[in-house]
């Protein structure tokens, strides 16, 4: 009998030597080659060869990170495709929106892809944050990688900013316009900055190149170096938050001091951090399947709702940029019409001071909060203090988004959505 | 003193001050580029439509009309023989202002100015601005949104 095609294929990379040459490790048959595939392999060995059983549970963690993670690839991947039809000219870039939507082979569909990946990825860092301070997963040793997460978030929302602004839409011409001039309000530097981000005194061509560069490059380059950093530090800090209680917690011992009784592979040595051995080894499992199964899993999952949201839903692109008329009421996307509805009451203290002090409270955060109990479990009861401060902070902000969603129309005056708004009367 | 001798901390005068230019020297460096990179950043030249521009001949505005000039986000108001121009850029957040039956709205954040673009309500810090007219030497109205005027000013013909 004949030997079926990609066995024949598979045999002659065997013999040959070229799989070994490419995978060092084969198909994993033992406990160390379960532990070789990870540590020889440079797409894994980000992630540790053995992974604690309470990282993998889905209940702790609900994989908000990784999904957001996620996100940003699928967010490169689209976004390395518009570059291709995409002209940043304030002449030509909404007739290229409109290419992509029905010229285009599948550019309707990417462009979807892309925007709703952008509005998930906020949706979901923000839930990662949540996740992170309800489990007090932010407490020592991870304080900075509590920051630098703060600073991704920024990053994130900075990059949906310059994102929606490209199509040169009406949303696109009044976001920047309504943007630039918030930061006009900044103390002392305003008008410079506005001056500085719009590349002149008026909303054009300039300032569509400026946040084009900072969108397709700028931007991405740093969020992509943060989060090697963020993934980094998670490592380096015993992997995820974990209870005290939990087996092979982490523990800090002087720096250059290991236990004698156990030989350590280069991959788990960590500075003045390690984690715990032998206390209960049970308790972790090889992440070569466990691990890596669950990741590839929740990719397809992701991949396949962006995609479904995608075929089924097209994102938004309002009429061309027009300078004279703003639409009426001129709404930013749902992520920003809490700042937008803050704004409404003043620009200096809704649109400079309020997000200032917000964002300086929550990269402050780990540092205020020193205490060292309650970390790895949700709603911790020594917590309550915090989590009810962070609770209160979160309904007012989402309350105002609900607000600035439904409860405003025309002239952002209120309006109850169940009922019909009064007509405006505008002479002209 | 010998200048070689160490002092309690045992750094050498000659390596404090190799330390101390190093880090003058990095420093000035860094700051010299930061500088450069930002005024790089800011244009020289801008290619942008003028602040001047002629509204056509005072007969083209009927008495008591309010005209909105689209392509400038201007109004420009005459009574009687006197003419003004407002800006109709909202000094909020700098959406463009509509004409109400009274004064003016702003669709964006809901601020409201009076005829004299004084604030009436709303998140608006400032009065909306009145800009500098004057009849060129064709009998055309010359608008200046240089040069800004208090609202009392007016082209009298």
């Amino acid at each position: 009998m004949k030997t079926p095609l990609p066995k024949r294929i598979w045999g002659w990379f065997a013999r040959t030597g070229v799989g070994k040459s490419i995978f060092r490790v084969g198909l994993p048959q033992s406990n160390l080659e379960r532990s070789q595939a990870m540590v020889s392999s440079f797409l894994l060995h980000v992630q540790p060869a053995k992974v604690n059983r309470h990282s993998l549970r889905a209940s702790y963690s609900l994989g908000l990170g990784l999904i957001s993670l996620y996100l940003f690839f699928i967010l490169i991947g689209t976004g390395v495709l518009l570059m291709f039809y995409y002209v940043p000219s304030t002449t030509q870039a909404y007739d290229r929106m409109k290419d992509l939507q029905f010229v285009v082979s599948a550019g309707l569909v990417i462009r979807n892809m892309h925007r709703w990946a952008a509005h998930l990825m906020v949706l979901f860092v923000m839930l990662h944050m949540c996740r992170v301070f309800y489990t007090g997963a932010y407490k020592h040793p991870r304080e900075f990688n509590w920051v630098i997460g703060v600073l991704l978030f920024l990053t994130t929302l900075g990059l949906s900013f310059t994102g929606y602004l490209l199509p040169w839409d009406q949303l696109a011409f009044w976001a920047i316009t309504v943007g630039t001039n918030i930061a006009g309000y900044a103390p002392f530097i305003g008008p410079k900055l506005k001056f500085l981000m719009l590349g002149g005194n008026v909303v054009g061509q300039e300032a569509l190149t400026r946040f084009y560069a900072l969108h397709v490059i700028v931007l991405p380059a740093a969020a992509g170096l943060m989060v090697a950093v963020h993934l980094w530090r998670v490592r380096k800090d015993g992997g995820l938050s974990r209870p005290e209680t939990v087996g092979g917690s982490v523990q800090t011992m002087p720096q250059g001091q290991l236990p004698t009784n156990k030989s350590y592979g280069l991959m788990e040595l960590a500075r003045g951090t390690t984690p715990q051995v032998g206390r209960d080894p049970d308790d972790e499992v090889f992440s070569w399947p466990h691990l890596i199964f669950r990741e590839l899993l929740l990719f397809l999952l992701v991949i396949a709702f962006v995609l479904f949201l995608a075929v089924f839903w097209n994102a938004p692109l309002e009429e061309m940029a027009n300078a004279i008329h703003p639409p009426n009421p001129a709404k930013a996307p749902w992520y920003f019409l809490g700042l937008q509805e803050l704004v409404s009451y003043s620009a200096f203290w809704g649109g400079v001071v309020v997000p200032a002090l917000l964002v300086t409270a929550l990269a402050l955060l780990p540092y205020l909060d020193r205490g060292r109990r309650g970390t790895g479990r949700w709603f911790a009861r020594e917590r309550a203090m915090a989590n009810t401060i962070f609770s209160v902070c979160l309904a007012v902000a989402v309350a105002l988004t609900i607000i600035g969603t439904v409860f405003r129309g025309p002239n952002w005056s209120w309006v109850v959505p169940w009922r019909t708004p009064p007509a405006i009367t505008e002479g002209r | 003193m010998n200048p070689q001798s160490n002092d309690k901390d045992g750094v050498s005068r000659r390596g404090f001050f190799q330390l101390s230019l190093g880090w003058i020297a990095g420093s000035l460096a860094a700051a010299a580029t930061a500088a450069a990179v930002v005024r790089f950043l800011v244009p020289n030249v801008l290619f942008e439509p003028g602040q001047r521009f002629k509204a056509g001949t005072p007969d083209d505005y009927p008495d008591g009309s309010i005209t909105f000039l689209e392509d400038e986000r201007v109004f420009l108001v005459r009574r009687g023989n006197s003419f003004r121009c407002l800006s109709a850029v909202c000094t909020h957040l700098g959406c463009t202002v509509n004409r109400a039956a009274k004064g003016y709205h702003c669709p964006c954040h809901g601020s409201v100015f009076n005829e004299e673009g004084a604030v009436e309500g709303g998140p608006a810090p400032r009065a909306l601005t009145w800009f500098l007219v004057t009849l060129s030497k064709d009998n055309r109205l010359l608008v200046d949104k240089g040069q800004v005027v208090e609202p009392d000013k007016y082209l009298v013909l």
